[in-house]
């Protein structure tokens, strides 16, 4: 049982390498980093093969069990989110970064990092690890040299990131207090006497409100929109549509967990509802294509936000599918945004250079609306369904929702039609062929999630089921404590 | 593989081969072929559509433990029906010389099929998700047939789309809700479940397919978008989207809520504090509003297409209106109303296209006096206007006649007047559209305008000619009708040739039109026998309020046209709706702008405290 340990110490372990082997075998540096995701690719598909065979289970670190050791729990949540990471990052990495070691050594911690997130089992390491993604990210996003805005709109993130990371500590130091644990599935048992009260509640909120930042929810995703803009596009791309994702699940880990508590679910949906409204409203103020998918994204991904919120599996049925769907699109959407800089009215008649990328934006477009039969629209399907059938919060939040839905609209088709309109002047250049390329692969695989929508409804559902089960995460982690239950 | 599949196919394959052989200039031909062979595939379908059976398709699909499928009732065929004959005769249209003054037939061509393909499988859905991917295809099919033009044309599809999404979000909740309610897609639940649901669930339902189902059909309060965006769309293509693009929306309307279990379930759903009304009469009013405003609104259009299309959004509101009578007379009117209208409305649109062929304009202030130059487009548009006049011997009087009818026997008199004054405004406006392009002085600029050529003469006389004879022996029609009737479960008429035998009246339109032709007869033998001696004067020298005028004198009222009814009922147009649509556009537009600031202001730190403040506080 190495492999969930490689899935963390390989990364970490190139990175520190790599400027090394770059140095001295230039050649072979340049395949060290894919390398290491292939590796990383195959033994999650091996773990993920053991999780169907024999269910979820966890690992101790060094032989010492939980509580006193350090624990990794595997399961299909958390495989199919250091899947995503693992995929998307290898997707993101084709062509663009070769030989610039500083970035590539950044992308192998997030990996790193973002995989030992997810797979954490106590709360002292998603503290760690989050930290290393955080630090990690805030490079990335700086890494477009020369780039005054991109520097300010990075060191704001810094700023604001560490504020939020602060945050986290000091919920996570509430709760050692509290309980004098942090194994999760310990923390699980003593949940609900302990951590229920009004110190514990508020334990949570401070570590909501710090991964926040990272999920980009309201009110402290101010600095998306500006970093987005500036950074390159890959890295907006890997911020937006997967390391956003990563700081989600940790959420509804913890929610699922400790916090099952009425509380918890509505400051969630609170802040989802608050951050759609505000996100897709400033992306139809906005007048240039980076920030829209900014400020869109804010709003998807409050939309995941008020998906977990929503108590019982099929909520989080539809908000992994909303986080997959999302991390899919967006990414091409980002992709395609490379060279289409500036105010929309620039980009008149762009369309007539460029007529594959537009027809690819206009595919993301109604996948991201939401237009069946495309991906998107299954995802909100089963997001509406849990909504309207959990109560009277959520029935209005589904209205907010679908509301939202009609803004995406107006403003998707508002830039698709500059993009097709005549223009007297020369249309500016087009997107390189050589960024088409990893949009064209999400638009494959947009294809096929589409016929296979069935298997793969069936699978999500298996997962979202195992990861509501907080039974098993104890019984798994704890098998002591089995006879408790 | 049976007959319903083939037909789909066809279509899809329509399709894809207008995408890759659209600019070849014999598409249009091969498209006349398709829908040819389309229409004949309906016909062989005819004697499938027993009753209420259904013809199921092949293609069945299951996902997220629901059942989606595929199969064509009555009411489909009947609309299938007429959507194929309108693509075929827009295509006929565009075949020949008409396709050299487009740039962009290709595009054309694809978009039609693509509407085509659409609608087949909308009219084929069987349970609510099919219906919803339908009719999402549906929508984005006809705005890319909108917006493709670019420009004005872009314009107005911009506006369908936000339009066009929002009643789909309005369907899309009603469908969930039935979903979560029910447990099940399949019509046949909701509509067995109907007499039981709870009366404010069921009006949460009524106002959401209404809203869904009305944008598309441009009801009252949200006909804003309708008119600007068909009349913009290039040509042949604006004659198939107002002949049967909207009806989309009575179908839909028709299938899932106005079934008899609906509209008895409706006749008993009382408005809140209003209890005098019910949810049945509320719709019926809103469908005989929707067929009045607009009607005058045409009246004030400049510009034929515009006027025109107008005029479809009036029409749609009779349709709607004898649907929600109720009544197998009612219904038989409102369903045989849309396949009149789409006879009528497509041979004005083609004519109307016709004049901007040759003389590159429908401004209607801008034209006249073309009677010597386009004889054959004259009589197209004279019996095109008859039709939407709803006067005998063409078929829009029959259709009328019934709606007429089922609201006297009903005791729905103010109703029968309401759609009379929708009428009267539709008299009016079509007579300004025929004076103002035809009649009067011609204008200098067009002496040189000649007839259109025959290519596309010949499928705008059919179309005329067709209506003719619907009108003539309706009961051509009515069998067409009776399948979409007994599909939603009404009797079928007791009908012959030439019309019915009702026991509050019956309607012969053999002996109608015989008779007026009679009459006419004797005019012409008393005009051309007994009559003066014909003083021929020249086309230019001609007689107005009081005046003589001659060819240097240009004579030519069109601009301000009824100056006397608009003194009277100008004051009316008010654009209210107009500004509540603009009022909602400024507020999302100011609040976007908010959001907008709220985040380019750099105080992220006191965001994070004041919400994690907020968040403390809502702990205590």
């Amino acid at each position: 049982m190495m492999g969930p340990i490689l899935l963390v110490i390989l990364p970490f372990l190139g990175a520190f390498m790599l400027p090394m082997v770059y140095r001295h075998y230039a050649q072979v540096g340049s395949w060290v980093a894919p390398l290491i995701l292939v590796v990383n690719l195959i033994i999650c598909l091996g773990l993920w093969h053991g999780v169907e065979v024999v269910g979820a289970q966890s690992m101790a670190m060094g032989g010492f069990t939980a509580p006193l050791g350090i624990v990794f729990y595997i399961d299909g949540l958390s495989l199919l989110f250091v899947l995503l990471l693992l995929s998307g990052s290898l997707l993101l990495w084709l062509g663009a970064w070769h030989r610039r070691v500083k970035e590539e050594m950044l992308l192998l911690l997030i990996v790193g990092g973002g995989s030992g997130l997810v797979l954490s089992g106590d709360l002292f390491n998603v503290y760690v690890f989050f930290e290393i993604v955080a630090v990690a990210s805030y490079g990335l996003s700086a890494s477009r040299r020369g780039d005054a805005c991109g520097y300010a709109a990075s060191l704001r993130f810094l700023l604001i990131g560490s504020l939020g990371s602060s945050l986290i500590l000091l919920g996570i130091s509430i709760i050692y207090a509290l309980t004098g644990t942090l194994n999760l599935s310990h923390l699980t048992l003593l949940a609900p006497e302990l951590l229920q009260g009004a110190a514990g509640l508020s334990a949570f909120a401070l570590m909501l409100i710090g991964f926040s930042v990272k999920a980009e929810l309201f009110p402290v995703n101010t600095w998306v929109a500006e970093v987005y803009a500036h950074a390159p596009v890959r890295v907006s791309a890997l911020l937006a549509g997967i390391v956003s994702k990563l700081a989600m699940v940790v959420v509804l880990r913890l929610l699922l967990l400790l916090y099952s508590h009425e509380y918890a679910y509505m400051l969630l949906l609170g802040i989802g509802v608050a951050g759609l409204v505000t996100g897709e409203l400033a992306a139809f103020h906005a007048k240039d294509l980076r920030r829209t998918l900014a400020y869109s994204s804010i709003g998807q991904l409050s939309v995941i936000a008020i998906a977990f919120s929503i108590p019982g599996p099929l909520g989080i049925l539809s908000g992994i599918a909303l986080a997959f769907h999302h991390a899919l699109v967006k990414t091409g959407l980002f992709m395609l945004a490379e060279n289409w800089r500036g105010d929309f009215s620039s980009l008149r008649g762009v369309a007539q250079k460029a007529p594959l990328a537009s027809f690819l934006l206009i595919v993301f477009s109604l996948s991201m609306i939401g237009i069946p039969p495309l991906p998107g629209f299954w995802a909100k399907f089963v997001l509406l369904q849990a909504g309207f059938a959990a109560g009277n919060w959520y029935q209005i939040a589904m209205i907010v929702f679908l509301l939202s839905i009609v803004v995406e609209a107006a403003y998707f088709f508002r830039f698709i039609r500059v993009l097709y309109q005549n223009s007297a002047e020369q249309p500016p250049s087009m997107p390189h062929k050589r960024e088409l390329q990893p949009a064209l692969v999400v638009a494959v695989l947009l294809l096929l999630v589409m016929l296979m929508i069935d298997p793969i409804n069936h699978n999500l559902t298996t997962i979202a089921t195992q990861a509501s089960d907080v039974k098993a995460y104890i019984y798994n982690t704890l098998p002591a404590w089995k006879l408790d239950y | 593989m049976n007959l319903l599949d083939a037909l789909l196919l066809l279509s899809l394959l329509t399709v894809v081969f207008m995408y890759f052989y659209g600019q070849r200039r014999d598409a249009g031909w091969f498209g006349v072929a398709a829908y040819s062979i389309q229409l004949l595939m309906l016909a062989g379908l005819y004697g499938d559509m027993q009753n209420d059976l259904v013809l199921e398709a092949g293609l069945r699909l299951m996902v997220m433990d629901f059942n989606l499928s595929w199969g064509m009732s009555g009411i489909g065929w009947f609309f299938a029906l007429i959507t194929a004959g309108a693509a075929l005769f827009a295509s006929w249209f565009a075949a020949g010389d008409w396709q050299d003054s487009q740039k962009d037939m290709r595009i054309q061509h694809l978009v039609l099929a693509l509407n085509v393909f659409s609608m087949l499988v909308l009219l084929c859905s069987q349970d609510f998700l099919s219906l919803f991917i339908g009719w999402e295809l549906v929508s984005w099919a006809s705005f890319f047939m909108m917006t493709h033009a670019g420009g004005k044309a872009a314009d107005a599809a911009y506006r369908y789309l936000v339009y066009a999404m929002s009643g789909a979000m309005a369907l899309f909740a009603a469908i969930v809700l039935i979903i979560v309610k029910l447990g099940s897609s399949r019509f046949e639940d909701f509509w067995a479940a109907i007499p039981t649901l709870p009366d404010s669930f069921l009006w949460l339902l009524v106002l959401l397919f209404f809203t869904g189902f009305s944008i598309k059909m441009a009801v009252l309060p949200f006909h804003l978008w309708q008119a600007d965006a068909y009349a913009e769309t290039p040509g042949a293509n604006a004659s198939f989207l107002s002949a049967i693009s909207a009806r989309m929306g009575l179908f839909a309307l028709a299938l899932v809520l106005l079934q008899p279990v609906g509209i008895e379930r409706l006749h008993h759903l009382m408005l809140p504090l209003f209890s005098f009304i019910d949810a049945r009469i509320l719709l019926a009013w809103i469908a005989a509003l929707t067929a009045i405003i607009p009607t005058y609104i045409a009246l004030q259009q400049s510009d034929a297409r515009l006027l025109l299309a107008w005029h479809g959004i009036g029409q749609g509101g009779l349709m709607l209106l004898g649907i929600t009578v109720g009544t197998p007379l009612g219904v038989a009117g409102g369903l045989l109303h849309a396949f009149n209208y789409a006879t009528y409305q497509a041979a004005l649109f083609l004519a109307v296209t016709a004049v901007l062929y040759r003389t590159g304009t429908t401004d209607l202030d801008k034209l006249g006096g073309l009677i010597t130059r386009m004889p054959w487009s004259y009589i197209v548009l004279l019996l095109g206007i008859i039709g939407l006049a709803g006067l005998p011997p063409m078929n829009g009087f029959v259709s009328k006649w019934l709606i007429y009818k089922s609201l006297l026997d009903q005791g729905m008199p103010m109703l029968l007047v309401a759609a009379s004054i929708s009428t009267l405004g539709t008299i009016l406006s079509v007579y300004k559209l025929i004076h103002n392009i035809f009649l009067g002085q011609l204008r200098k600029v067009h002496y040189e305008v000649k007839e259109v050529p025959l290519s596309m003469l010949l499928p705008m006389l059919t179309l005329a000619i067709l209506g003719f004879i619907t009108g003539l022996m309706p009961g051509l029609a009515l069998s067409l009708v009776d399948k979409a009737q007994m599909a939603l479960g009404y009797a079928p008429l007791p009908h012959h040739l030439g019309g019915l035998e009702w026991t509050t009246g019956s309607l012969n339109m053999l002996w109608v039109v015989g008779i007026l032709i009679y009459g006419i007869a004797i005019g012409a033998i008393i005009f051309y026998f007994f009559g003066n001696r014909r003083h021929i004067t020249h086309q230019w020298d001609n007689y107005a309020g009081g005046h003589f005028l001659s060819a240097d004198v240009p004579y030519h009222y069109s601009h301000n046209f009824y100056p006397g009814v608009m003194r009277v009922i100008g004051g009316w147009f008010r654009n209210q709706i107009l500004n509540i649509e603009m009022g909602i556009r400024h507020f999302i537009q100011w609040s976007g702008e908010l959001s907008y600031r709220f985040h380019q202001i750099n105080h992220p730190a006191l965001y994070l405290l004041m919400v994690t403040v907020l968040a403390m506080a809502l702990i205590v």
